[in-house]
C-alpha cells in the first residue's frame, strides 16, 4: 500500500516498502522526460532499493518541427537520450515505447482542433490521460512491474477512509496536480510521486548530488510539441489554409468592428497583447485597454472589450470526473487554470450531467478548453471541462 | 565489460541478423592489426603493413565471394556501399548519355536501397516495386514482366532479407536482366557467413556485404563492382579503391574481414548447425506456444533466421520483457531511435499491421547452443503466457488460467 511507501524505514539500506510480500524487490516502472524531475524520481527510487525500469514515450516526430532540442521540451529525441544516459548512469533498464499515432489522435488532433474552435486546449491533460496514465499503466502491468512513477509535483496519501488519494505537492508554485484530475481511482495505489514532498531546488540538487547531467537543464515550460514554433504557426502547420480564415474583431458590447483579424487560432481569452488593431483612444473616449473576451467561432468573430467583462461568477462544466466521493453543492476550491492559485466555490450537480460552479468572487477569464479542478483543502477531488 | 559475459546475469544473444560478436580469433588479433597504423597509401615503410594487410583482405573477400581482387571496393558499411552501387552506377550512366530511367525493386529492401531509390524521383527516374506476397519470396518472373527494354536501366534484389531469411531468386532476375542489357545490384549483407555466395555464378554486376554481420568489426564494408561495371565514387578523396572510394582506409576492420573471410571453408558446416538449433527452436515454439506461425517457412531460408508471429502479444513489450530476462531478440529491423515501428517488411508482404506489431524475429548465430535456445523457449513461454493472460487472449478452445479478467484483478493483486 502507499502508505508504507511513504514511511521509509531503512533497512541495510533498502525501504522496507521497497520489498513485497513475496521477498522480491518491488518492481517500478518510471516514466522519463528526460528532464530534471523524473531522472531524480527514478534516482530516488534507485536509492530506496526498487527494482527500477525506465520508459519513455516517444509521442512526436520532433525532426518535423523546429526545435531547440534539449532545452526543457519535454521528450525530444536528444531528451530520450537524456533518459537513457540516466538510465546507464543509475544502470537499470530504460526503453522507448513507441506512442506516436496515440499521441497524435490523442492529443494532437484534439489540440488543433480546439484552437479551431475558439478554445485554449490543454494537451497535457489528455497526455496524461491516454497516454501516461493509460498506455504506461498497461506496460507497467506487462512489464511485470509493481508500481508506475512519474516526476509529477504530487503526492499520494491516504484519505479519510484510508484509500490513497492524491494531494498537492509541497512545492506550491511547481504543484501538477491540476492535470492528472483524469486518472481513474483504482489507478492510484499503482502510482507514485517520488518527488511530490520536494520543491524544485531540492529536487536540482539531489540532481547535482548524484551528478546526473540533467540537473541544469531548463524547467519544460509550454507546450512540448509546439516548439519554437509558436502556437499559431504549429496550427498553421496542421491544417489546410482554408480552415485558418479570418475575421473580425467586433467591441463589447456595442458590436462595433475595430478590425480585422488573420484566423481565430491567434487569440485567447484575456489576451491584451498583439490584438492588431488601432489605439484604443482614436476610437473611444476611454483609455482603458481592451481585452479578448469571447471567441466565436462560428462568425469567426472576436469580442474585446475593457477588463471588467471578462469576470465572472459561475463556470459551467463538462465531462467531470471524480477520484473519491463528492457531495453536489460542496464548496471546494477550483483551479481554472495551470497558473490560477484557486478560487472557492460551491459546485452543483446539474440535471443534465454536468456541473456548475458559484463562485463567492468573480474569477477572471473563463476559457473555453481549460479545465476546472476541485480541491478539498489539498486534496484533488476531480476536475472537468470549460465548454 | 563484454555483453556476454556481463557479472553473473545471464545474456543471450539471439540477434545475429542485427549485428554479430567478433569472432574470438578476430578479438586475438586486434591490436596486431591496430599496431600496423600507417597509411595503407604511403610509399615509406610505415604503409607497407597496411598496405599488406589491405591486399591480404581483398584477396581474402575476393576469394570468398567469387570475385577477382579488382571487383572488390572497401568501404565502411553496407548503406555505404548499397548508396554507391545505385548512386555510383547510375551517375557514371548518365555521364556517358545514358538515356534510360525505369528502376526495378522491392519493398523488402534495407532503407539505404528504399530511401536512395526515392530520392532519385527528383531527377526524373521512375521507381516500380514488384509486389511480394505472404510467403517472402519475390518472383524473378515479377521482375522479367516489368523489364522495358531501352528503358530500365537497373533491378536491385537483395539476396537474403534480414527479417525473414528468405533467400531471392537473384540468379534468375539476373538471367532475365542481362537480356535487355538492365544492370543488376544485390544487396547481400545478410548472406555473408549464412550461405555459400558466388558472384561469378550469380551474374550480378553490383553487390553489397558488411563486416559486422560477419564475425568481424563495425567499419568495414564491401562493394562489388563486376569488371567494367559502370561507377562513378559516392565519397571523393585521395584516389583510394582505385579512385572508387576516396578517403584512408579503415584498414583494422578491413583485416578484420579478411580474416573471417579466409573462414570461408566453415560457413556450409556452420549454417548446417545453426539450421538444426533454428529447426529445434521453431519445432518447440510451434508445439508449445499456441497460435504461433513462421513467416516465410514455405519458402528457402537461410538456416539462421525465424521470424515468428504470436498472436495476443506486443512486440515491443514482448522485447523488453525479454530483454529483462537477458534474452536479445527483436521485432525486425534494427532502429536507430530504439522506438520499433510496424516492419514495413512484414506490412509489404500483405501482414496486417496487428500481425506485424506481434512479430518476433530470432536470429541465430555461429556460438549460439542447444541449452542457449531451450532456455529462450522457456523465458518465450513464460513471458507470452503472462502477456496473453493480461489481454485475456485466447485460443479458440479457451484455457480457464487465461480467462481472468486483466484489469481489475491485476489492479488489486
Amino acid at each position: 500500500m502507499p502508505s508504507e511507501m511513504n514511511v521509509g524505514s531503512n533497512v541495510g539500506g533498502i525501504d522496507r516498502a521497497a520489498i513485497g510480500p513475496d521477498g522480491r524487490r518491488r518492481r517500478v516502472l518510471v516514466a522519463m522526460s528526460g528532464g530534471v524531475d523524473s531522472s531524480v524520481a527514478a534516482a530516488l527510487l534507485v536509492e530506496q532499493g526498487y527494482d527500477v525500469v525506465g520508459v519513455t514515450m516517444q509521442v512526436w516526430d520532433y525532426t518535423s518541427c523546429d526545435i531547440d532540442e534539449g532545452n526543457g521540451t519535454c521528450c525530444s529525441s536528444l531528451d530520450v537520450d537524456d533518459a537513457r544516459a540516466v538510465a546507464d548512469r543509475l544502470d537499470f533498464p530504460f526503453y522507448v515505447a513507441n506512442c506516436e499515432a496515440k499521441f497524435k489522435a490523442s492529443v494532437i488532433d484534439p489540440f488543433v482542433e480546439g484552437y479551431l474552435k475558439g478554445q485554449t486546449p490543454l494537451p497535457c491533460v489528455n497526455c496524461n490521460t491516454f497516454l501516461k496514465f493509460d498506455h504506461l499503466i498497461t506496460r507497467m502491468k506487462e512489464l511485470d512491474c509493481d508500481f508506475l512513477a512519474t516526476g509529477h509535483y504530487a503526492k499520494i496519501e491516504p484519505g479519510v477512509d484510508g484509500r490513497p488519494t492524491i494531494v498537492t505537492s509541497d512545492d506550491g508554485w511547481k504543484d501538477q496536480t491540476y492535470f492528472l484530475f483524469t486518472i481513474e481511482p483504482e489507478v492510484i495505489p499503482r502510482l507514485m510521486f517520488p518527488i511530490g514532498h520536494l520543491n524544485k531546488s531540492e529536487v536540482r540538487k539531489i540532481a547535482e548530488e548524484k551528478n546526473l547531467l540533467v540537473a541544469r537543464k531548463k524547467d519544460s515550460t509550454g507546450i512540448c510539441f509546439v516548439g519554437n514554433l509558436g502556437y499559431s504557426n504549429f496550427i498553421a502547420s496542421q491544417v489546410s489554409p482554408d480552415r485558418l480564415v479570418g475575421g473580425k474583431i467586433r467591441l463589447h458590447p456595442s458590436g462595433e468592428i475595430l478590425g480585422d483579424h488573420q484566423g481565430i487560432h491567434h487569440f485567447t481569452y484575456g489576451q491584451r497583447k498583439g490584438l492588431g488593431i488601432a489605439t484604443r483612444s482614436e476610437r473611444t473616449e476611454s483609455e482603458a485597454p481592451l481585452f479578448v473576451l469571447r471567441i466565436d467561432p462560428e462568425t469567426r468573430d472576436v469580442w474585446v472589450g475593457e477588463e471588467s467583462f471578462l469576470f465572472s461568477s459561475t463556470v459551467k462544466v463538462r465531462d467531470a470526473r471524480f477520484l473519491g466521493a463528492f457531495e453536489s453543492g460542496e464548496r471546494l476550491k477550483v483551479k481554472i487554470r495551470y497558473a490560477h492559485k484557486g478560487a472557492y466555490g460551491r459546485v452543483h450537480a446539474q440535471a443534465d450531467g454536468s456541473l456548475e460552479v458559484e463562485f463567492e468572487e468573480a474569477v477572471r477569464a473563463i476559457t473555453p478548453g481549460q479545465a476546472a479542478v476541485f480541491y478539498r483543502d489539498s486534496q484533488l477531488v476531480g476536475g472537468g471541462w470549460i465548454p | 565489460m563484454d555483453y556476454l559475459t556481463q557479472g553473473s546475469k545471464r545474456q543471450i544473444y539471439l540477434d545475429h541478423n542485427a549485428t554479430t560478436p567478433p569472432d574470438a580469433e578476430v578479438l586475438a588479433r586486434i591490436s596486431d592489426w591496430a599496431r600496423d597504423w600507417g597509411n595503407p597509401s604511403s610509399i615509406h615503410q610505415a604503409g607497407r603493413g597496411p598496405k599488406a594487410r589491405l591486399r591480404d583482405a581483398r584477396a581474402a573477400v575476393a576469394s570468398m565471394v567469387g570475385a577477382t581482387n579488382l571487383e572488390i571496393i572497401f568501404t565502411s558499411c553496407g548503406s555505404e556501399s548499397n548508396s554507391t552501387a545505385i548512386l555510383g552506377s547510375l551517375q557514371a550512366l548518365r555521364r556517358r548519355g545514358d538515356l534510360r530511367r525505369h528502376i526495378l525493386s522491392s519493398h523488402l529492401e534495407h532503407p539505404s536501397i528504399r530511401r536512395n531509390l526515392e530520392s532519385l524521383k527528383a531527377d526524373g527516374y521512375a521507381i516500380e516495386y514488384v509486389p511480394v506476397d505472404r510467403s517472402g519470396l519475390l518472383s524473378a518472373q515479377a521482375f522479367s514482366s516489368r523489364i522495358r527494354p531501352g528503358e530500365t536501366v537497373l533491378i536491385s534484389c537483395m539476396l537474403v532479407n534480414n527479417e525473414t531469411g528468405v533467400i531471392q531468386p537473384v540468379k534468375e532476375i539476373v538471367q532475365a536482366a542481362k537480356l535487355s542489357g538492365v544492370l543488376v545490384h544485390t544487396d547481400a549483407v545478410q548472406a555473408l557467413g549464412k550461405i555459400p555466395v558466388n558472384l561469378a555464378e550469380l551474374g550480378v554486376d553490383y553487390a553489397s556485404f558488411a563486416g559486422h554481420k560477419f564475425y568481424s568489426l563495425r567499419g568495414a564494408g564491401v562493394l562489388f563492382a563486376r569488371k567494367g561495371a559502370p561507377l562513378e565514387p559516392l565519397i571523393q578523396g585521395g584516389g583510394q579503391e582505385r579512385g572508387r572510394r576516396g578517403g584512408t582506409e579503415n584498414t583494422m576492420a578491413i583485416a578484420a574481414l579478411g580474416y573471417m573471410c579466409t573462414r570461408q571453408t566453415e560457413v556450409v558446416e556452420r549454417s548446417q548447425k545453426m539450421a538444426k538449433l533454428r529447426d529445434h527452436f521453431e519445432a518447440r515454439a510451434l508445439s508449445e506456444i499456441k497460435a504461433v506461425t513462421v513467416t516465410g517457412s514455405q519458402s528457402p531460408r537461410v538456416g539462421s533466421t525465424s521470424s515468428l508471429l504470436i498472436p495476443g502479444i506486443d512486440g515491443e513489450t514482448l522485447l523488453m520483457s525479454l530483454d529483462m530476462e537477458g534474452i536479445a531478440v527483436s521485432t525486425g529491423a534494427a532502429c536507430s531511435s530504439g522506438s520499433p515501428e510496424p516492419s514495413p517488411v512484414l506490412l509489404a508482404m500483405g501482414l496486417t499491421r496487428e500481425e506485424a506489431q506481434c512479430s518476433l524475429r530470432v536470429g541465430v548465430g555461429w556460438s549460439t547452443t542447444k541449452e542457449e535456445i531451450d532456455c529462450f523457449v522457456e523465458v518465450l513461454k513464460k513471458v507470452v503466457h503472462r502477456l496473453r493472460g493480461l489481454r485475456g487472449w485466447e485460443v479458440s478452445s479457451p484455457r480457464p488460467e487465461l480467462m481472468a479478467s486483466p484489469e481489475i484483478e491485476v489492479l488489486n493483486a
